[in-house]
């Protein structure tokens, strides 16, 4: 899977856990970015990616993410 | 990890008079269908139709006292009611751990209730936080 694809699925799975039609993600965006990427939100947010793609991250992935783009690039290599 | 997949947790609980009576209190949900067997009957059910988020206090019961593990947050909830409680009714509560994700310390479980005749009175899942 390209990346740009990855981004626009990730696209989708943030307007559907933000229930926000108008996020539009780039890999720069941080969660600075987006006014409800807010904890809890986050931690929906990484359950519906893990599952959309039935991968798994760990915590240290997590908290080394400087951006989205890093995120993807750390997904991308985990979608069976 | 204390949990693992397909871990399976039971429960019976019963909608006695107690709880019936202390949901109402509470809430003050004392529409006709909950409160008059009348009412009730000649809207096609049994008798008094319990409110069905008495089924959400188990589910509550069941997330913080059933657990292994104490430190739990509910993160979100999703419930489907299929069938009708009434007074007194026993039911049997199942869940199994359908999803573990260590990286946010979250744990996914569906779950059943269903009645003494096996008939599902309610499904759904249920996503926890630990906060440890």
């Amino acid at each position: 899977m390209k990346i740009s694809t990855l981004l626009k699925k990730v696209n989708n799975i943030f307007i559907d856990i933000l229930e926000n039609e108008d996020v539009v993600l780039t890999y720069a965006t941080t969660a600075c970015d987006i006014e409800d990427w807010d904890s809890l939100n986050h931690i929906q947010l990484i359950v519906a990616i893990e599952k959309e793609f039935k991968a798994r991250f760990t915590s240290q992935e997590i908290l080394s993410w400087n951006n989205l783009g890093e995120m993807l690039e750390c997904l991308i290599f985990k979608i069976p | 990890m204390i949990f693992k997949l397909n871990d399976k947790f039971e429960k019976t609980f019963i909608v006695s008079d107690t709880v019936y009576e202390g949901f109402m209190e509470t809430f003050k949900d004392t529409n006709a269908l909950h409160t008059d067997e009348k009412f009730a009957k000649q809207n096609g059910f049994k008798g008094k139709v319990m409110h069905g988020n008495i089924l959400n206090g188990f589910l509550s019961y069941f997330v913080g006292q059933c657990l292994p593990q104490k430190q739990v947050i509910i993160h979100a909830q999703e419930i489907q009611f299929k069938n009708q409680v009434y007074l007194n009714d026993e039911l049997h509560f199942e869940a199994t751990t359908t999803g573990i994700y260590e990286s946010v310390k979250a744990i996914e479980f569906k779950f059943t209730f269903k009645n003494k005749a096996l008939k599902v009175i309610a499904k759904g899942q249920i996503q926890i936080g630990l906060l440890i």
